[in-house]
């Protein structure tokens, strides 16, 4: 398959989800939506390992390793400013009056953010072992 | 780093595609590394510098060691 025509397939299985999404919505059905996406992942990796074309190399590699690192450390630092002014804001009226559902929800995106720490701490030392540290 | 790449694609008259292809690399690789906008791995530059029958200092030169 020429690498033209798995853009078409990406944008067929594309219309295909919003057309489940839009029917899950009219139905009050949420499951569809969800297994039409797992299938619609699987299905863009099938379709891509029929394209004949070299779609990446080891350039495209290091972009994509430099853009995924960047987008973290970016993320991280977003979602932390965010996550303490959600906190702060819970304290808005005085220590006291401390706002329980703002609150709960600034400390939540505080956890996935040390989660995703976690993540990346774990998966930095087994790449550092994998590779000789 | 520079390199001689296109001077040697010139010389064996192959397109920045056929060698990509070749190498199975993309063609946008290609043309990074013959701008020097992109110094590919040992890996590559040896798949290059085999392409044309050469040895890899042959094809990239390397400026200074701050490159």
């Amino acid at each position: 398959m020429k690498r033209v025509m798995y853009y078409f397939y990406i944008a067929i299985v594309a219309f295909i989800e919003v057309l489940v999404f839009a029917w899950s919505v009219e139905a009050g059905e949420p499951m569809p939506t969800i297994i039409a996406v797992v299938i619609g992942i699987a299905m863009l990796y099938i379709g891509r390992s029929y394209v004949d074309e070299v779609t990446g190399d080891e350039r495209t590699q290091k972009i994509n390793e430099i853009t995924a690192l960047r987008t973290l450390q970016i993320t991280w630092v977003v979602l932390f400013l965010y996550a303490l002014w959600v906190i702060l804001e819970a304290f808005s009226m005085g220590i006291n009056h401390y706002n329980r559902v703002i609150g709960a929800y600034g400390f939540r995106m505080m956890f996935f953010l040390c989660c995703i720490i976690l993540v990346y701490v774990i998966l930095s030392l087994y790449y550092n072992k994998k590779y000789g540290a | 780093m520079k390199n001689r790449i296109r001077m040697y694609r010139a010389m064996h008259e192959v397109t920045q595609e056929t060698l990509a292809q070749d190498l199975g690399v993309t063609r946008q690789t290609i043309l990074a590394i013959e701008k020097g906008k992109y110094d590919p791995s040992l890996f590559l530059a040896y798949k290059i510098a085999k392409y044309f029958n050469l040895s890899i200092d042959e094809v990239f030169l390397l400026d200074s060691l701050d490159d």
